[in-house]
């Protein structure tokens, strides 16, 4: 089988993203399934829970504020 | 999904030792999941026991059947026998009967681990209930041992952290060899996108027993040794905290929760295509979910504390954190509607707890959004809405999952079919019992009932009348669930190698009763 190309950082993110609400298009899933590695995947989604903690940190300083 | 299966070379798939010692040193997935089954059903019903003795004692006001020590150990003792003793292994034993068969391996990566992570489990179980024997009784600090209770207490509460220890250490080793299994011996062509998603989401669990387990280990230790060798972790006297035990014990026991609902989730996105004829409404982000629900389980474990006290920062971050996550578990409910909504369904008894799977665990997972909201937490925080609550989740979430899963494969396992008719009747008394239960537990702690007592005031009378009726109808009907699974593996009518006319994945494709040994020649799915 032919090595198909890497994911781009974006894709990623977007994936990551999608993936915290819950939802995806098919299509990018089909292209997501093809081109991110396991790896990308795992490191992009600690990255995006890091992000989720901050952002909701942010959110409760500026409520408290 | 197309599947190329090589049907020759299968002459001595029944050849198997017999007798005990075929359990004892059996490395075969099917024997040890049949074991992990049985042996969940057995304290399942010790752990009914107890709970039957809690509602016999709560039936009127008074103390009438169990001194206030002994009913403590027995809601302590409830707890920790279910959460460990029944629903996991239960899961686990789902996990070894059907991952291999669904992903096309022969069986479990580490077989002679998996014997062995079976078997600590009796000894565990021995610990638990021997430890009502002992002098100073059974653990009594509630399933949570929070100190200074439980630093208090007599060797029945050391019992109880070597259970706890050799649990976890068998629930780290099943994950283990769960991960090893699906990662590394899928058949060819079963790519990741590809699994059933009750393989991905024990994938996911088995990632989130690996991260906790050792946890929940570190902290019985630490209670372990303040208890016995003079240390003062949890000792405020010693310059401890006990609010410490607190945050480490949750975040164990959140993710713990998850644990408990993401198989569960798996089971009812395998049968309600199946009854619907349709393939699941949005697989991949069933998926996508299941993963983002894992993540953010590792966030939220302060909602279990709002009273403790934290600064308002604290408690509204768990809050929304908390709020959050009903978005990804409402996305697999849509998912889940949608798979019916114009299939072509029956209605057989793995439908039907399905079905009231969804509808009781929304309401266990809304009344759970509302516990997440600070100002109503701190109000029904100890009281009955909150066990009526979590019971929403793991008995009608859960465990309704598990008797689903059981009546959907039971065909598969013992190559008989179950007692339709009587399946539906079990169905039927099991939804009516538990919401006579623990319906009108919302009511109770609405109105301040506190939970861990065995008296409470006069104006809890009647509701709690209700819920002891309930109760001792759930638990009678679930020995008649007993006599159904007993019945269908003597008596039962033959079943076809695939009895479900909807079922679409590789286990149907493997003759009724599954061969002792399966797919030793991997299928190739295209």
């Amino acid at each position: 089988m032919q090595k198909s190309e890497k994911a781009s950082l974006w894709q990623v993110v977007k994936a990551v993203f999608w993936s915290f609400v819950g939802i995806r298009k098919k299509s990018d899933l089909e292209k997501d399934a093809e081109m991110i590695q396991p790896s990308q995947v795992v490191i992009g989604g600690l990255i995006g829970g890091l992000f989720f903690v901050v952002s909701i940190l942010l959110v409760v300083k500026w409520v408290t504020s | 999904m197309a599947v190329v299966q090589d049907v020759h070379g299968h002459g001595h798939d029944d050849h198997h030792p017999t007798g005990i010692m075929r359990w004892v040193c059996t490395t075969n997935h099917k024997d040890i999941g049949t074991m992990y089954l049985w042996f969940s059903f057995a304290m399942f019903l010790v752990g009914g026991f107890l709970a039957m003795g809690i509602r016999a004692e709560l039936f009127m006001p008074g103390i009438q059947i169990l001194e206030p020590e002994l009913f403590n150990s027995f809601t302590t003792l409830h707890g920790l026998i279910m959460v460990f003793g029944a629903i996991m292994p239960a899961f686990v034993g789902l996990a070894n009967w059907q991952v291999p068969m669904m992903i096309g391996a022969p069986d479990m990566a580490f077989a002679r681990m998996n014997n062995w992570s079976f078997w600590i489990l009796p000894v565990a179980a021995t610990l638990l209930v021997s430890s009502f024997f002992v002098p100073g009784g059974a653990a009594a600090g509630g399933w949570t041992f929070y100190p200074p209770l439980s630093t208090q207490g007599g060797m029945g509460v050391d019992m109880m952290i070597f259970a706890v220890h050799l649990l976890g250490a068998s629930s780290i080793m099943g994950a283990i060899n769960i991960i090893t299994t699906i990662l590394n011996m899928r058949a060819p062509g079963m790519t990741l996108m590809k699994m059933p998603l009750f393989v991905w989401t024990w994938l996911i669990t088995a990632y989130l027993l690996v991260l906790v387990m050792p946890v929940l280990a570190g902290t019985v230790t630490m209670l372990l040794t303040d208890r016995n060798f003079g240390t003062s972790f949890f000792n405020a006297a010693g310059g401890g905290d006990p609010v410490l035990f607190q945050h480490i014990f949750w975040f164990f026991g959140h993710p713990e929760v998850y644990i408990m609902i993401l198989p569960a989730f798996g089971v009812v996105s395998e049968i309600i295509p199946t009854f619907s004829r349709k393939p699941l409404f949005g697989y991949s982000s069933m998926v996508y979910a299941t993963a983002s629900i894992a993540i953010l389980s590792c966030v939220v474990w302060a909602h279990h504390m709002f009273t403790v006290g934290m600064p308002s920062v604290g408690q509204l971050f768990f809050m929304y954190a908390t709020m959050l996550i009903a978005v990804p578990t409402g996305v697999k409910v849509f998912n889940w509607t949608a798979t019916m909504w114009r299939g072509s369904m029956t209605f057989e008894v793995p439908m039907l707890f399905s079905i009231g799977f969804i509808f009781l665990f929304v309401i266990g997972g809304f009344s759970g959004v509302i516990c997440a909201i600070v100002p109503i937490d701190i109000q029904v925080q100890e009281t009955y809405y909150v066990i009526a609550h979590f019971h929403y989740v793991l008995v009608s979430g859960a465990l309704f999952a598990i008797f689903g899963a059981v009546y959907y494969w039971l065909p598969k396992w013992c190559g008989r079919m179950y007692d339709e008719k009587l399946g539906k009747w079990h169905f039927w008394l099991s939804m009516f019992f538990f919401n006579l239960t623990f319906f009108v537990q919302h009511f109770l702690g609405l109105a301040g009932m506190p939970r861990r007592v065995p008296d409470y005031a006069l104006q809890f009378a009647d509701f709690n009348m209700v819920s002891s009726i309930g109760g001792f109808g759930f638990g009678l009907t679930q020995l008649f669930f007993l006599y159904i699974v007993i019945k269908c593996i003597r008596s039962g009518e033959k079943a076809a190698d695939k009895p479900w006319e909807g079922g679409t994945t590789l286990e149907w494709t493997l003759p009724s009763p599954a061969p002792y040994h399966s797919f030793e020649t991997p299928p190739t799915i295209k």
